[in-house]
């Protein structure tokens, strides 16, 4: 077991002990290593200003993910490879993306821009011939006040990519990943004051979690890193399961969806973009790219959050949560896995191992909605899950599914009993909207008020309906294809509908 | 060559790409440093009981806790009325008003130091609506008015009247780099601040009460800002203040930054509007009186509010001519941060009344809101031929607009503050625009849509803007620049400009190195400072490239001139070759000097200026500019604020979902009048992020307080304001090719204000697609036009429905 952290940065090797070990990564860039050009902004990741690099090492290659470093921690980032504005340029030289955003004027106060250089390369990584639309994908998480992100836009259409260089080619991984492979399987622990322990099993994590049983768990970080950001939680000991490869990996088995816990949001949306495209839409509207490439799936079901994200179709497909603990593994279907807000079943040993979402079958249809003041990069207002399997025009059995509305997830078996058996219209899917409205007792917040979230509930059921029967005046009855994969866009207006060019002049 | 006119990359924009630009908080930490931060208020009004700071003092690394009585200088200060504190000494006005300064070694030893600070407060009932302050006469300064004709008896005999109320959210800045200062002690009492700063005349001055010393003693830079849009106009002072009392104190260096959070939830924002109206119109839609009564939430202190409202009040006209019309303003006193500067000034909230009223007379007339806004608009002096050949065909395809001869257009001149409205390019927007951006064959697919669609809406809206160019306060329309060359014939620049992005100093940039006729590498601007600029306006009223701009120009000419008169005498005067001294004959230009009348005979800028040296010929200067002929009486609300006015519209459409109130812009054209702009490149990314930014305050920017004046929406997590997302999916900007401001530096306009305004066109939209679903009712809806309240109006319309069927 190591005692200290390894870390390196922009191709330098960094042994961290001690104190600095619990410190975030951003704080570290910054003020340890006087990396100024990594910004700090809104310490939550939610503007992206401190957006780097992440190189985790698979295989023997290294794979890099940008992450927002403010809410990254120095512990959940041992035997990685962090590459800042500052490791971006060739040979000392501003590389093409640097190029096109001086000449396009995609910077103005400056401030936000080496986040955004940062994104951009990153999608240049994966992508070189990008549109508009890419752009937009890829800067979602960086918020700019000055550009108006137009001329951010036209920056990165501009970038000369036949001069682009890759990660790897700037900082050969050899080295490196020889060094990780060789380290990445210790198991970590650092205390000072604090404790954490890095494991690399499952059954010395949950062996950690049963000595330490009010410990923080910690993988992807979105949420807690938030929490600790803004005091709000201060852990005196912490388990990170950060980057542990028995927790990774998607599969579809049995006719379900099995995501190892520390399934990446990322992952889970490109793995379910063929298997259960409906889902894959939703999760592009969880988060920024760099907040989808930390937080995972373990995280967000374990977190527990009213308004998560990805929560609600697991309820409306029956998914179950797998927990491991020292004395075997169980799996608990997820409707009895919550007990009060941000409350499980877990045991003080248990950890999430696995999330199961069963795919729907012929005849069943999934659509999911998610409500937000703005459409990108928003926590819910109100999110919505409804699953329904017909026979012929009539519903033969239906989940419907609330966040926003409880303190936890809330399905509506009233407005369930009511519509199933009935026949598939607007008439019974609109008193079925009546019911839904009285089964939920949301409150006002900074989201929206209880009233807001009322109409919602009783609207998205009409919402549904239109979405599956593909109707435009809302008389039409029926499904609109046999699939149960109504054509409508879910969760979102739609503006391609009166074909609105998607082009920016 | 020219560079005056060319897309010249931003100044400073090799280091922002890079990482390399350095903010406040990039400065590496000096020996000794301290870091500070304080304790609020935990009452938004209340009296302070006792304060305890011996637990604090204890911390391990904590080196001062400071309160009100261990300020040596005043305590008091603000930038109009003296009505501010540094740190509450008695009554506490907004929750987190500063009570308690700590400074300490380590972060987390002043962490620890804030929650061991104890603070008992009697608390006062506070007052947060403009309703209640109206309601307690809780207010700030006097009301202001500014009228003409007789408005009761125009509205008496008007063929139409409307009324109502409509309420002007705020918007946070969202600078993304917080207020930050450091401040390293010197010599008796001195100090240099670096602070971001909008204006370091302000700092300087404040810092130097707050600590008791005179104001020579305290020198401000600032290198660039990470965004101002106006909030680090005035409120960049005190966390300035703060750290020099620290730094006085202690004798160390002492740096603050506030965080995201705190940032959001204890300085000022944009002033939220409530204003009752009664309007008078024909069947045209021609208005023939406006009688409105602003209130503005000015929130604890007085601050800029004064000015704010009576921009307001100066652009709730707009573009239009309003014969009979009285204007009044009132500043409202609440328990909130005091509310300041914001991009726009009061402007966009007086234009959001007016463009309002215009949907509402044109929803009450059942007529096309373009049509209302045609005829009211003022009329341009001198009517082009062409365009009156426009007039005439839209005429004809029934684009009825209001008779009118040329004489009456352009007796439609005078502002309600009797300014008359010159070199209206309006009326030219106002025929191009609409061609260009398709409003008429999309007005009637939109009717259309509307009608066949049950579940979703469109709605379409053109508004213009006619922002009034100059600080109304008339003392601030100067500046000073100081231009030194170098032996090397390089040259650097100073202005009391301060760079945030808008690019001042690139402009100033080009302007020097076309004055002098030398390269644009061969200027640099130097970080504003005060020991180089003294009594420095704000960078702010868009201001910032005229008058620091045509500061340098003046210092430049003086220059050359005097260059012109040493070359020459000593170097192109030529008795044998027939050429006599004359300095009129004297070139610059790229780099090279020489006379025109032997242009081949020439030399280089470095070599005349080396020369120039060598002959003890003074090779800096100090150059200085004042804003001609403007004046504004407050008192009799007349006078002549501004030297021209910049023009500009836009026309918005938007796509509703009818049962989530999900809203989104589908399209904007926008079409501006920046005359010969100085930095086509720069501009238009100022007219495309105000316009956004304008289109974040009418759209997803809500300020949402608990019961208790707290800030709820304190973080990106909670306050949304546009991303890339948001940027329209078609977005066709223009600029009109106009070269007849002749009144302003190099025939450009200033531009960082207007576009924001333009923003209105997307909430006129919504405005104007509720209309489609309210059935001839007028649809009330409040700004920012979120999807709540979007849907929240839809509903009712449907509710009102089932009810009348039942």
């Amino acid at each position: 077991m190591r005692d200290f952290l390894i870390i390196y940065v922009n191709g330098r090797r960094h042994e961290v002990r001690g104190r600095r070990a619990f410190q975030s990564l951003s704080h570290f860039l910054r003020y340890d290593l006087g990396l100024i050009g990594t910004k700090v902004v809104c310490a939550e990741g939610d503007c992206g200003s401190c957006t780097v690099f992440v190189g985790r090492h698979e295989g023997d290659k290294l794979t890099y993910r940008t992450v927002t470093s403010c809410i990254q921690f120095l512990y959940q980032l041992d035997c990685t490879h962090i590459v800042t504005i500052e490791g971006l340029k060739y040979d000392g030289q501003l590389n093409p993306v640097q190029q096109a955003m001086v000449k396009c004027q995609g910077s103005q106060c400056g401030f936000c821009t080496p986040g955004i250089v940062v994104s951009m390369c990153a999608m240049f990584e994966k992508k070189r011939d990008v549109n508009a639309d890419d752009l937009r994908g890829a800067l979602v998480g960086n918020l700019c006040r000055c550009t108006g992100y137009d001329s951010i836009v036209k920056s990165g259409l501009a970038v000369d990519t036949t001069t682009l260089r890759r990660l790897d080619d700037l900082y050969p991984p050899d080295a490196i990943v020889s060094d990780l492979i060789k380290t990445a399987g210790e198991s970590v622990r650092v205390t000072d004051q604090k404790t954490f322990f890095k494991a690399v099993t499952i059954d010395e994590a949950a062996r950690f979690r049963a000595e330490n049983p009010d410990c923080m768990i910690i993988s992807g970080g979105t949420d807690v890193g938030v929490q600790m950001n803004k005091c709000l939680r201060d852990p005196r000991s912490i388990l990170s399961l950060a980057g542990m490869q028995a927790l990774r990996g998607i599969e579809v088995k049995d006719d379900a969806i099995v995501a190892g816990a520390n399934a990446t949001i990322a992952e889970m949306e490109a793995f379910t973009r063929d298997v259960l495209p409906e889902y894959s839409r939703l999760l592009y509207y969880f988060g920024s790219p760099p907040i989808k490439n930390a937080a995972t799936i373990g995280g967000n079901v374990g977190n527990g959050s009213p308004i998560a994200d990805s929560i609600p179709a697991i309820y409306a497909m029956n998914g179950e949560v797998e927990l491991v603990g020292t004395s075997g593994s169980r799996r608990v279907n997820i409707h009895d896995y919550y007990t009060g807000y941000k409350k499980t079943v877990q045991k003080p040993d248990e950890l999430i191992a696995r999330v199961i979402i069963p795919l729907p079958k012929a005849g069943e249809t999934l659509k999911l909605y998610k409500i937000s003041r703005r459409k990108d990069l928003d926590i819910s207002a109100f999110t919505a899950a409804i699953w329904m399997r017909h026979r012929g025009n009539s519903i033969d059995d239906v989940r419907i599914v609330y966040g926003g509305v409880a303190a936890n997830i809330l399905r509506l078996r009233q407005t369930e009993d009511f519509l199933r058996g009935q026949a598939f219209t607007l008439s019974n899917l609109q008193h079925a909207g009546k019911i839904a409205r009285s089964e939920v007792k949301p409150i006002s917040d900074v989201r929206g008020s209880a009233d807001y979230r009322l109409q919602l509930g009783e609207n998205i059921l009409t919402k549904f309906f239109i979405d599956v029967s593909g109707t435009t005046s809302g008389n039409g009855n029926g499904w609109n294809d046999g699939n149960g994969n109504g054509n409508g866009n879910g969760h979102s207006v739609d503006p391609t509908l009166e074909g609105i060019a998607g082009e920016v002049h | 060559m020219a560079y005056v006119g060319k897309d010249i990359p931003h100044d400073s924009a090799i280091g922002h790409v890079s990482g390399e630009s350095i903010f406040i908080d990039d400065i590496p930490p000096a020996r000794g440093e301290l870091l500070c931060d304080f304790v609020g208020s935990p009452a938004a009004h209340g009296k302070l009981i006792s304060v305890d700071i011996e637990e604090a003092k204890g911390v391990a690394g904590v080196v001062a806790v400071l309160v009100a009585k261990d300020i040596p200088g005043h305590n008091k200060f603000g930038p109009v009325v003296k009505d501010e504190r540094l740190l509450v000494d008695d009554v506490a006005e907004f929750l987190g008003a500063p009570i308690v300064l700590i400074a300490a070694e380590n972060r987390d030893a002043l962490r620890e130091a804030k929650k061991r600070v104890k603070v008992e407060m009697q608390p006062l009932k506070p007052i947060f609506s403009i309703d209640d302050a109206i309601a307690a006469k809780s207010f700030l300064g006097p009301q202001r008015v500014i009228a003409r004709g007789d408005v009761e008896k125009a509205i008496g005999s008007s063929e139409y009247t409307l009324e109502g109320a409509l309420e002007v959210g705020g918007q946070e800045h969202f600078y993304l780099e917080s207020q930050a200062a450091i401040v390293y002690p010197g010599e008796h009492g001195a100090v240099i601040v670096h602070s971001s700063t909008q204006h370091p005349t302000e700092v300087q001055s404040i810092v130097a009460e707050v600590i008791g010393v005179p104001f020579n003693k305290v020198t401000v830079i600032c290198k660039r800002m990470g965004g101002g849009f106006g909030g680090k106009e005035t409120q960049a002072a005190q966390p300035a203040a703060m750290a020099a009392l620290v730094a006085t104190l202690t004798k160390r260096p002492a740096r603050i930054v506030y965080n995201k959070d705190d940032d959001m939830r204890f300085t000022g924002k944009r002033h939220p509007f409530k204003s009752w109206y009664k309007v008078g119109f024909d069947k045209s839609g021609q208005i023939t009186a406006l009688s409105i009564d602003h209130y503005s939430n000015g929130g604890c202190t007085v601050d800029l509010s004064l000015a704010v409202l009576e921009r307001a009040m100066l652009h709730t006209d707009n573009a239009y001519y309003l014969p009979n019309v009285r204007i009044t303003g009132q500043v409202c006193k609440t328990n909130l941060p005091s509310n300041t500067a914001f991009r726009g000034f009061g402007g966009p909230q007086g234009v959001a009344n007016i463009e309002n009223i215009i949907e509402e007379i044109a929803i009450k007339l059942g007529k096309d809101s373009l049509e209302v806004r045609r005829c009211n608009l003022y009329g341009s002096e001198e009517i082009d031929p062409q365009i009156a050949q426009i007039h005439a065909d839209s005429e004809e395809k029934n684009l009825r607009k209001s008779a009118q001869s040329a004489d009456e257009i352009s007796s439609r001149l005078e502002t309600p503050y009797g300014q008359i409205v010159q070199n209206n390019t309006l009326p030219e927007i106002f025929e191009k625009l609409p061609a260009t951006s398709d409003y008429e064959k999309r007005r009637q697919e939109i009717e259309q849509f509307n009608r066949r669609n049950r579940w979703q809406l469109r709605g379409m809206s053109m508004t213009p803007v006619k922002f009034g160019i100059s600080f109304t306060k008339r003392t601030l329309n100067q500046a000073n620049a100081l231009v030194n060359i170098y032996t090397d014939g390089t040259v650097m620049v100073s202005t009391g400009g301060t760079e945030m992005g808008q690019g001042v100093n690139t402009r100033v940039r080009q302007i020097v190195a076309d004055e002098l006729g030398i390269s644009y590498d061969a200027v640099i601007m130097s970080a504003t400072n005060t020991d180089k600029n003294n009594n420095t306006s704000p960078t702010a009223a868009s201001s910032g490239t005229d008058l620091n701009g045509a500061a340098a120009a003046d210092a430049c000419g003086r220059l050359r001139n005097r260059l012109a008169e040493f070359a020459a005498d000593f170097v192109f005067n030529d008795g044998e070759a027939g050429i006599a001294a004359s300095a009129e004959n004297i070139a610059f230009e790229d780099g090279m000097v020489w006379d025109k009348r032997r242009p081949d005979h020439r030399m280089t800028f470095e070599q005349l200026v080396c020369r120039a040296y060598i002959e003890r010929v003074n090779l800096g200067e100090r150059g200085f500019y004042a804003t001609p002929g403007v004046d504004f009486n407050r008192e009799t609300g007349k006078g002549h604020p501004f030297l021209y006015y910049t023009n500009g519209a836009a026309v918005s459409e938007v796509l509703i979902d009818r049962l989530t109130g999900e809203m989104k812009v589908t399209r904007v054209d926008l079409l501006m009048d920046l005359g010969n702009m100085i930095n086509p490149g720069i501009d238009r990314g100022q007219v495309v992020g105000g316009f956004i930014q304008g289109l974040g305050w009418v759209t997803t920017e809500e300020l949402y307080y608990a019961a208790n004046g707290e800030l709820m929406s304190h973080s990106p997590t909670t306050y949304k304001i546009p991303n890339v997302g948001d940027l329209p999916p078609t977005f066709n900007v223009a600029l009109l090719d106009n070269s007849n401001n002749t009144v302003s530096l190099k025939r450009s306009k200033a531009m960082g204000e207007p576009p924001l305004l333009l923003g209105i066109s997307v909430w006129a939209a919504v405005k104007n697609a509720l209309s489609y679903a309210s059935e001839g009712e007028i649809p009330k809806l409040a700004l920012p036009s979120t999807g709540e309240r979007i849907l929240m109006a839809l509903t009712s319309y449907m509710k009102e429905r089932v009810a009348e069927s039942a």
